[in-house]
């Protein structure tokens, strides 16, 4: 393997990383939005191992959120989403424009919704946003996802799955497995042939 | 390492150099040179566009070290994603639509222990790109096809002649000549009678 010492800080292409942001050495994060929409308030927010590319990212977490990224992970245009909590393992590879959401971000029964809408809307007075459901999204070790691919909140997969390209993700990848499709299903293990 | 050479095309202003192994006909459009930003094939043909082809605003080729791309005689690229460490070919008067993605390679092996290696690797590239070394099968799209925005085609696809891809479908599997196909993963819907094919 290739090396380098001492080992380059982590970088951020487009500005200063927030305050409340750990990061490993030598991750390289790129893109202009990658915090556009960071909000998140707790210390730290979020967590970022060594030896990352996270090209193009958004990593748009909510003030009570917190997501960790492990060691060796490669992101190209994804979208994180959180409102409680996302843990991605080591060497995670994702594909562009995949999305990862821990939360519907509004409450799905009509008459909630109605008055969340009107706490977001710019007639909201101070009005109360209302609860909508939000689990963890946990991703282990050494899974793919591919380009386009979409995990919804309480998903877990498993170390070493695969996610085909645009799969749509609502349930639990076992380890060594392989899914695609809308909704995604299992098509067998991680690394026979399609 | 190919050379690469500023190209301009009509009304472009991205100063993106194009590799001088990309053989443009002339009667082919290009809306800009940063269609090829990211094309570093080593091969004697890195993409070859025919005449009267068109590669619109949006178009990128990402082709790696061994990828070769063709696009026949009249063919349309509206904003499409290639992604080719093997071979993709696109047959004539053949349209994709926007956002469509062709990937003849998942750019990380699907072995465990071989994407882990890439992975702890790949940090220490400037810049860091795969090497395209990641198994690929190359993609073969016929002529008169028609794929709908948003679709994603992958590794090893066939795609018969005058066959339609339904928007946002992901195609798996080869794809008979004359047959609409649609959905995730895509099945096949319909197939045109010889009177639709032959009037």
């Amino acid at each position: 393997m290739d090396q380098m010492y001492p080992l380059p800080a982590a970088r951020w292409a487009s500005g200063n990383i927030p305050d409340n942001v750990t990061v490993g050495l030598n991750t390289l994060i790129t893109g202009p939005k990658a915090f556009q929409r960071f909000r998140g308030t707790r210390q730290p927010a979020l967590v970022i191992g060594q030896h990352c590319t996270l090209d193009g990212v958004s990593l748009a977490i909510n003030p009570q959120g917190f997501v960790q990224i492990g060691d060796y992970c490669a992101f190209y245009g994804s979208i994180i989403l959180c409102e409680l909590e996302v843990r991605i393992g080591q060497g995670v590879v994702m594909g562009w424009n995949t999305v990862i959401s821990d939360s519907d971000f509004h409450p799905t029964e009509p008459a909630e919704r109605l008055a969340d809408a009107i706490a977001c809307s710019m007639l909201a007075a101070g009005r109360p946003r209302r609860a909508y459901p939000s689990r963890p999204v946990v991703i282990g070790d050494d899974v793919y996802v591919g380009h386009a691919a979409t995990i919804l909140k309480g998903v877990t997969v498993g170390a070493g799955a695969i996610i085909e390209p645009g799969a749509m993700v609502t349930r639990d990848v076992p380890a060594g497995m392989r899914v695609m499709g809308n909704p995604a299903q299992l098509i067998g293990p991680a690394e026979e042939e399609p | 390492m190919i050379d690469r050479t500023l190209r301009q095309f009509d009304g472009d202003w991205e100063p993106v150099s194009v590799p001088n192994n990309v053989q443009i006909d002339e009667s082919a459009y290009v809306y800009s040179a940063a269609a090829f930003e990211l094309c570093r094939s080593d091969a004697p043909v890195a993409v070859r566009l025919g005449r009267g082809s068109q590669v619109n605003d949006g178009t990128l080729f990402d082709v790696g070290p061994l990828g070769h791309v063709e696009v026949g005689e009249g063919g349309m690229l509206n904003a499409v994603c290639i992604l080719c460490d093997a071979g993709i070919s696109i047959g004539d008067y053949t349209m994709i639509s926007w956002s469509v993605v062709l990937m003849d390679t998942y750019r990380f092996s699907l072995n465990v222990d071989h994407r882990r290696d890439e992975l702890r690797a790949l940090p220490f590239r400037d810049p860091r790109r795969s090497l395209g070394r990641a198994p690929a099968r190359p993609i073969t799209i016929g002529g008169n096809v028609w794929i709908g925005f948003d679709a994603i085609v992958l590794p090893g696809v066939t795609i018969g002649e005058g066959s339609i891809v339904g928007a946002r479908s992901v195609v798996a599997e080869d794809v008979p000549p004359y047959t609409i196909v649609a959905g995730n993963p895509a099945r096949p819907v319909r197939r045109f009678t010889h009177q639709e094919v032959q009037p």
